[in-house]
């Protein structure tokens, strides 16, 4: 059963559009530094205190320079505290203060600020891989029926709430527990834990300082997959760059997995939300003159930014938790249509980032280590082999790095890098990014069938939006592939796997 | 009148009015039409009042449209008929609306918040003009 789309045209006619994106292109500078990087010199304005660092090739700054996010880039290194530079990925496009794929490391002792709009609106939205020991042609003959079982088994959509309901009790007490909340009511096993960043629970984190209604918006919405580019997707793994690593990660070719990219719900909204809303006089009251009043942001210490990181903490482990039973019920549905219990079927977590954050974490900078809030908005933490923040398994390898890409071509596993520890507080790219807007990308399906188009690629795909297949169709969205090439190329995270979407499903 | 507009991963508002109190009152039907694919479909069924103090009229029209959206979220309600007045301390407004009907009411986006990116009143020649864009 796949959502016809030639009635969603209708209401996009009753809109007058304007293509936003035309008015905002960069003419500042641009030097290179590298194949992969350029530099905006922090002479650009006087307000910079730092350069900004993009991570792209001369193809991907083409478009780049095409929206308003290098001049965001800019905007970011005028924030108190900041260290080394304000960076951005190769997936970079316009966002809230800080642009998508934006990363910035602020340091306490400095004056440094902790900005609601460097971790986004959806706190900890991020990504998890789940292996199987299927094969392609184990799926090939259930594809359409897993597909379906997993639509009608796995909530998503608009405003759609899930099977798992908590009590605003029972909703702090998940945040406060992280992943373990789930674990403790057999939905998950101990294992899940250490495959995830941070153990699927950041410390400090106070749900007493999350609003009510921000714990009421999340109350029925865990194990939910939401709407917009959120997915849950079944994939092929179709490419094997780094034999050693995959061996390590258990990847192999033709092996299926799935990917779910999912976030903190309407809660995490409200957090930032209601961050927002108090850091609104806070630029003033500190001294700080922003050039984007959503760049609001407070010292780490001082009383309003110690709030945020109590609750950005539990919104995290809120969104962690979410991931947590999104996998779960996909565990059940695979048992349910193969005959056999999930873990026969070898349905073990390989790893869980979060792409949209701010951690407390220490890094060299100029030969000195320092403690430092590194903002991750649209962008993954990437550590390489021996940090002591992996647990065993990867210990040798570095992390396994989770990027989604679109649901007609690809996505990728990486690995990180010492080069992501040295260039960019440990971080790498989050995914495609985007390359039109929700609105064009309507308006480019007019008259098209995204669903059959998808199926003529081999993708059965089930959405419950009217108009969710066409905002999120590929040619939306950058080639991953490309992102890729970049952060592999500027040694921040290293290519192990590819893999292609089968089926996917979306809200 | 009012009008959507385009942006990198979401929306833009834009509002035209010859005084606060029918900007005010567009921008709340401008919200309706985000989030359903047909405001008429919304009935005027039930009432609330609500009051916000503020003397900055960009970051009212922000915290007007954010009330909308708390009371939407909260109740599950849809709104789609506002009266407002707005003065130099703030508004009042009666908003009315029904709650969300799933056999009525087909929901084009969620709507999960309101930005300060690009937020604007602008003075222009016949009244005002505002922009909001909205997390979608």
């Amino acid at each position: 059963m796949i959502f016809l789309l030639g009635a969603l045209c209708a209401p996009v006619v009753n809109l007058l559009v304007e293509i936003e994106m035309a008015k905002g292109v960069y003419s500042g500078p641009l030097e290179q530094v590298d194949p992969n990087c350029y530099r905006i010199p922090k002479s650009y304005r006087a307000d910079m205190r730092v350069d900004g660092l993009v991570f792209a090739n001369a193809r991907l700054m083409e478009s780049i320079r095409h929206d308003q996010a290098l001049e965001q880039v800019a905007n970011v290194a005028t924030l108190p505290g900041i260290q080394v530079g304000s960076f951005a990925m190769p997936d970079i496009h316009w966002g809230y203060g800080f642009c998508i794929g934006g990363v910035c490391a602020t340091d306490p002792a400095e004056g440094g600020v902790i900005s609601p709009g460097g971790v986004g609106y959806d706190i900890n939205c991020g990504v998890r891989l789940v292996k199987t020991n299927l094969f392609l042609d184990d799926v090939k003959p259930h594809l359409r029926e897993l597909i379906k079982a997993l639509f009608y088994s796995v909530p998503s959509g608009v405003g759609r709430s899930g099977k798992y309901k908590f009590d605003p009790k029972e909703t702090r007490k998940l945040m406060g527990e992280g992943v373990r909340f789930a674990i403790d009511r057999n939905l998950g096993v101990p294992q899940d834990l250490l495959h995830t960043e941070a153990n699927g629970h950041i410390d400090g984190g106070d749900p007493e300082e999350v609003s009510d209604h921000a714990v009421k918006r999340g109350s029925d919405q865990c194990g939910t997959l939401g709407s917009g580019n959120h997915f849950l997707e079944v994939q092929v793994v179709d490419q094997v760059c780094d034999a050693e690593v995959a061996e390590a990660f258990g990847l192999e070719l033709n092996q299926i997995c799935v990917m779910i990219h999912s976030g903190s719900r309407g809660l995490g909204y409200q957090v930032c939300d209601d961050a927002l809303a108090a850091f609104r006089d806070a630029p003033g009251k500190y001294g700080i003159v922003l050039p984007d009043r959503q760049l609001a942001c407070a010292p780490v210490d001082s009383p309003e930014g110690k709030k945020y990181i109590a609750a950005m903490r539990a919104a995290a482990n809120f969104g962690f938790t979410n991931r947590q039973l999104l996998m779960q019920q996909t565990r059940e549905v695979f048992a349910g249509v193969f005959g056999r219990p999930w873990t026969d079927l070898g349905m073990d977590l390989l790893y869980d980032v979060a792409h949209n954050i701010a951690k407390l974490e220490e890094h060299t900078v100029e030969g000195k280590l320092k403690k430092v809030w590194v903002h991750r908005k649209g962008a993954t933490r990437a550590f390489p082999a021996d940090h002591p923040e992996l647990p065993e398994a990867f210990q040798k390898t570095g992390q396994p790095v989770i990027i989604p890409g679109d649901m007609g071509r690809a996505s990728w596993v990486l690995v990180g890098q010492p080069g992501s520890m040295a260039r960019t507080f440990g971080t790498t790219c989050h995914g495609a990014g985007r390359a039109m807007s929700r609105t064009a990308a309507v308006k480019d399906a007019v008259g098209r069938r995204i669903d059959k188009e998808l199926e003529a690629r081999g993708v059965i795909a089930m959405s419950s939006s009217r108009q969710g297949l066409a905002e999120e169709q590929p040619r939306a969205y950058k080639n991953v592939d490309h992102v890729v090439e970049v952060v592999h190329d500027a040694g921040l995270s290293k290519k192990v796997a590819r893999m292609r979407p089968i089926g996917v499903i979306k809200g | 009148m009012h009008e959507l507009f385009d942006h990198t991963a979401d929306l833009g508002l834009r509002i035209r009015a010859g005084d606060l109190d029918t900007l005010f009152t567009e921008a709340g039907a401008c919200l309706l039409a985000c989030m359903v694919d047909d405001p008429a479909t919304v009935l005027a069924r039930e009432s609330q009042t609500l009051a916000i103090a503020g003397t900055d009229r960009e970051y009212l029209l922000f915290d007007w449209l954010r009330e909308l959206l708390h009371r939407s979220d909260e109740a599950r309600m849809l709104w789609c008929r506002f009266d407002v007045r707005v003065t130099a301390t703030g508004l009042t407004a009666t908003i009315l609306g029904e709650p969300f009907d799933q056999t009525r009411h087909l929901l084009s986006r969620e709507v999960k918040a309101i930005t300060y990116h690009g937020l604007k009143i602008e003075d222009v020649a016949g009244g005002f003009l505002a922009e909001v864009i909205v997390d979608i």
